[in-house]
């Protein structure tokens, strides 16, 4: 009974975001026939006569006959207009709620139709790999490790287009908080360290204020910075550095991760975020991490810029507003 | 003396692949391996058998892991047998709430073999 009684409930959310986005002209509209024009007519009829007593007051059960059908006319139009709108906007509100559903039920069968099988053949490999059905030479091992390294490589590109999919729809999961970005980057870079070493790759951190916090979503936002960062790490060769710098301003948090990689053209930085597009196809990566990035950026309202040189190294940064709570509530 | 007996792992699992890699996965380790396929067969196995530990999948056909989950620990045979939990679903509370439910561990399909196998043997350990 609960659940049926919520999923008739109206939007109210949606409802409110469509009189705000669309009918504003209608509602004008709808307002001057029942309030303004009335009254406008009213006060011509008697300004007319303003000038003599004897036909005005001769005249006044027409003046207020005519002034109540006029009225009566404005207030029937502008209820229709009013009620039209009001109709539409309930329509909209069902069928946003309804895409809304679409959308999570897409994520949900796309989860249990790609894991399960991804799942089945992990397992059933390492079973064959560990020898537990039968002796396993060593070049079956190589190709069983190949097998292996495809199916990480599989479910990275699972995980990248449903977490695209679900910022995109509007229907991730969303927990905002309040957290330092200089921890959250520091915890980062730790978990990446490893990649950077074998590279011998330095992680130089400069944050400037240590203090700064970022209200939002701490998951997210460390996916974007973790995503920059294997991002330059990729791209920088052997021996060079990246720089981690956390500065702000009166309005933004700022997050820049400078390489000395090898760049990115011009032509290309317009692409550099669009999904499966890979600037260097013997790199491994999905192509979705920058799109992901871009999205979980402006999901908080904030931007990625890229400036790069060819030959010298990119720089990726994320701007964030500082008073996000109150640009998102 | 008494012979020391197999632990018994009962698996409700529809994806008959993945189940079938399960069992392989435990009797290498010597356990003893049953599976259930649906919902109420993994609730009535469970009570018949009494396993030392259920692999329990959440999105299971007639009634779903949920269901067998609130079942298996609201009946005085089966509460205390240990529940590992495995999913492909994607939620914020997914995993706090299957906990709640009295389920000891949880993993995101696909798992890696090696930290599931070591968190089954902690689990059957403890339980000696």
């Amino acid at each position: 009974m609960n659940k049926q009684d919520k999923s008739n409930k109206i939007d109210h959310k949606l409802v409110l975001q469509e009189l705000k986005e669309n009918p504003y002209k209608k509602f004008n509209i709808a307002f001057v026939l029942m309030v303004i024009m009335p009254f406008l007519v009213f006060l011509y009829l008697l300004t007319s006569r303003l000038f003599d007593f004897s036909i005005l007051i001769g005249n006044i059960g027409f003046i207020l006959f005519l002034t109540f059908f006029i009225s009566l006319c404005g207030f029937y139009i502008g209820f229709s207009i009013l009620k039209n709108i009001f109709n539409k906007i309930l329509s909209y509100a069902a069928q946003a709620k309804h895409s809304d559903q679409l959308k999570s039920t897409f994520v949900a069968t796309v989860s249990h139709e790609l894991k399960n099988p991804l799942a089945s053949i992990k397992i059933n490999i390492y079973n064959i790999f560990s020898g537990f059905i039968g002796q396993v030479n060593e070049e079956q091992k190589n190709v069983l490790g190949i097998c292996q390294s495809i199916i990480e490589r599989m479910n990275r590109l699972v995980n990248g287009l449903l977490d695209l999919h679900k910022i995109e729809a509007g229907v991730a999961d969303v927990k905002r908080t309040s957290f330092n970005l200089g921890e959250i980057s520091e915890r980062k870079i730790k978990e990446l360290q490893g990649l950077a070493d074998k590279k011998n790759i330095k992680i130089i951190r400069e944050f400037l204020d240590k203090g700064l916090s970022v209200w939002g979503d701490e998951d997210k936002l460390s996916q974007a910075i973790i995503n920059i960062l294997d991002n330059g790490i990729k791209f920088t060769p052997d021996n060079g550095n990246i720089t981690l710098k956390i500065y702000s301003d009166d309005k933004f948090a700022k997050l820049e991760c400078i390489d000395t990689g090898c760049g990115i053209p011009e032509d290309k930085i317009g692409v550099l975020f669009n999904k499966f597009e890979r600037l260097n196809a013997t790199k491994e990566g999905t192509g979705l991490g920058l799109a992901i990035t871009k999205d979980i950026v402006e999901m908080h309202k904030g931007k990625v810029l890229v400036e790069s040189q060819v030959g010298k190294g990119s720089k990726f940064i994320l701007v964030l507003p500082r008073d996000l709570r109150s640009i998102i509530r | 003396m008494q012979e020391k007996t197999a632990k018994k792992i009962l698996i409700v699992e529809d994806e008959k692949e993945l189940a079938l890699g399960l069992a392989t996965l435990f009797k290498a380790q010597g356990y003893l391996v049953i599976a259930a396929h649906d919902s109420m067969f993994g609730i009535s196995l469970a009570h018949k058998e009494k396993p030392d530990l259920i692999i329990l999948d959440l999105g299971l056909p007639a009634g779903g892991g949920l269901h067998v989950l609130r079942n298996l620990k609201n009946s005085v045979e089966t509460f205390d047998i240990p529940v590992l939990v495995l999913t492909a679903q994607q939620g914020m509370n997914l995993e706090e709430d299957v906990k709640q439910l009295g389920a000891v561990a949880f993993f995101h399909k696909p798992f890696e073999p090696e930290s599931f196998l070591s968190r089954v043997k902690d689990i059957l350990n403890n339980n000696c």
